[in-house]
């Protein structure tokens, strides 16, 4: 393994083989909440790239030397001759992953909206309150369970987040377009809204079978 | 006609508003404009105001597959009888091929038929003829001996979820026959795919397709060579087009839907400028796996163009599905862009995806999902380009 195809299929795999929307149904609050907009869904769609781009390589290097089992044996061999008296090889604390991972995440999103606010203030109040929420968006942080479930090397984990943002972009500018061509449709009044968003997700997750079952 | 006028005229009062009868409304009206033209225009739909009403759109659309039933019918009486090796007649052929192809299309109607009445007389609205195309369309994408009872919910999910709860003809995003395919492709997997539904024979028969040939060969050759190879059917490039072959009931000969696809694109309902792209889209991607074909070993790489082009469904979901007003772009621009990517699409599906040999269905499917947004953002160029210019 390793190498440029690895890292292609790997980004194949996560865009449209593994959709993190249209085949896990991760983060569909979001997902059914901004996709009112074309240009909001834009917005949201890139922000989730980057967080995910940035937060998946930085949750593997703390999963990789802090939690993990093992992952501490490096505080048996400090340098200058300092040692702790306890044995950490056998150390595991992969239990606390959920939790350090969403604080990881929850940082990088704040820093997002920091960025955001300063520079793209329209973007910015589009997005509102959906842009604090990606920090709970499941999406991101299946990201980082993924990558631990999978045993990525880093550069394997950042591909893969990136590869995973551009599946949720490419999915939620897709249900954003479709329910913009919907607007003068005759829907059935109890469907409007996020009735017809669940129905039309259902429908997009079906057409986006036709990648389920490829081998790369 | 004016005795029926009468009758239609009297037995209206009963539907009024009030009457007894007035929830059935819609099917009085249909009952009405069926028989009788009516001087009503239309209030919405797929086209501008012009003769060719709805009516008479989805009309054409019926005629032209009509030849497609025919020969199907033919198709399936044909390979039956060389199957079990009997001489025979092209008129026994025909009539023991309706007798799977009758009650595919009754049960269809009656299943499209049930939902659109009830959506009409809930929903209050005229029943659309609409529903007429999509289950014309259903059968012919079916295998011959497809259990009548999935075929019915198949239908139905199509005609409900696919159209009525977007409002009806004209607003729906996917194509109504292609949900029901799909539904009853991934619901109901071992009828609808695999090597033993698509010709009908003795027990233990089975008829492959030209397409599940290269899929899964015994030993690695080139497309052109393992078609050779069959005995049991003449997958010769001439056979093909001409469509003595296993598949489904509409799909195999290609010059009655090359025919269909004329006479749709002379009454301008159906895009030639998608079925150009999309045949350009499938001879680039097709082309281009042909030089790549020698790195692999997947048998798939090595078919032609031209073969990609008559095998399988490819031309009848181009002309009669991918092609349609309502689901495709509205752009010209983009419809070339859409023709395109179905033609990309299914060679990409049909190629590399080991658990599908077929990939027009889903490649109609998923550039209807992205249709809307290829026609946002080429509206949104023009309308920067005439800022820019009149600024």
């Amino acid at each position: 393994m390793g190498g440029f195809e690895d890292y292609l299929s790997i980004f194949t795999k996560a865009v449209f083989i593994e959709n993190i929307v249209l085949a896990y149904f991760l983060g569909l609050c979001s997902f059914l909440a901004i996709s009112k907009s074309i240009d909001a869904s834009v917005g949201i769609g890139m922000a989730v790239v980057v967080v995910l781009t940035i937060t998946a390589p930085i949750n593997w290097f703390i999963y990789e030397f802090l939690l993990a089992k093992g992952a501490l044996v490096w505080l048996n061999h400090l340098p200058y001759g300092l040692s702790l008296s306890y044995d950490f090889s056998n150390t595991d604390l992969s239990f606390l992953k959920l939790i350090v991972f969403i604080s990881v995440i929850a940082a990088m999103v704040q820093l997002v909206e920091m960025f955001m606010e300063r520079f793209s203030q329209s973007l910015y109040n589009s997005l509102g309150i959906f842009l604090p929420l990606i920090a709970v968006n499941c999406s991101i942080l299946g990201g980082s369970l993924f990558m631990v479930e999978r045993e990525y090397d880093v550069t394997q984990t950042i591909v893969y987040g990136f590869g995973s943002g551009v599946g949720f972009f490419l999915a939620i500018v897709a249900l954003a377009s479709v329910r913009y061509r919907l607007r003068y449709s005759n829907i059935p009044p109890r469907l409007r809204g996020v009735g017809m968003a669940m129905l039309l997700t259902g429908l997009l997750s079906m057409a986006f079978m036709a990648f389920s079952g490829i081998d790369l | 006609m004016n005795f029926l006028k009468k009758i239609l005229a009297e037995s209206g009062k009963l539907f009024e508003e009030g009457k007894p009868l007035s929830f059935a409304y819609p099917l009085w009206e249909a009952t009405d404009t069926i028989l009788l033209s009516t001087n009503s225009q239309n209030k919405s739909g797929p086209h501008i105001r012009d003769n060719m009403d709805i009516k008479r759109t989805m009309f054409f659309v019926v005629i032209a597959l009509i030849p497609c039933y025919l020969f199907g019918a033919y198709n399936i009486g044909y390979l039956h009888s060389a199957a079990m090796g009997v001489p025979s007649s092209i008129l026994s052929d025909f009539i023991l091929g309706m007798t799977y192809v009758l009650p595919i299309l009754i049960v269809t109607f009656i299943a499209g038929a049930i939902c659109e009445i009830t959506f009409a007389v809930i929903r209050k609205h005229e029943i659309n003829e609409g529903f007429l195309v999509s289950c014309a369309l259903i059968p012919l994408t079916m295998p011959p001996d497809i259990p009548l009872w999935q075929l019915f919910m198949g239908t139905c999910f199509g005609i409900i979820i696919g159209k009525e709860i977007f409002g009806g003809v004209g607003t729906n995003v996917f194509n109504p026959a292609l949900t029901a395919r799909a539904f009853m492709y991934f619901a109901f997997p071992t009828k609808i795919s695999g090597e033993k539904v698509w010709a009908v024979g003795p027990d233990g028969y089975t008829g492959a397709t030209a397409l599940s040939i290269p899929a899964n060969p015994t030993e690695y050759d080139t497309a052109t060579n393992l078609f050779n190879q069959v005995t049991q059917f003449d997958f010769s490039t001439l056979n093909l087009f001409w469509g003595l072959i296993p598949g489904s009931i509409g799909e195999t000969n290609k010059l009655l839907i090359l025919l269909g696809g004329l006479f749709l694109i002379y009454c301008g309902i159906a895009s030639w400028r998608i079925m150009i792209a999309s045949v350009l889209g499938l001879v680039f991607t097709a082309g281009l796996f042909n030089l790549l074909a020698d790195y692999s070993t997947n048998a798939m790489l090595t078919i032609t163009p031209l073969q990609h082009i008559l095998i399988g469904s490819f031309l009848f979901g181009t002309v009669f599905m991918a092609s349609e007003p309502v689901t495709s772009t509205h752009t010209n621009k983009g419809r070339w862009i859409y023709g395109f990517m179905i033609g990309l699409l299914t060679v990409i599906i049909r190629s590399v995806n080991p658990a599908y040999p077929e990939g027009v269905m889903l490649a109609i499917l998923i550039m209807n999902m992205f249709a809307p947004l290829i026609d946002y953002y080429i509206v949104k160029s023009n309308i920067n380009m005439r800022l820019s210019r009149n600024a």
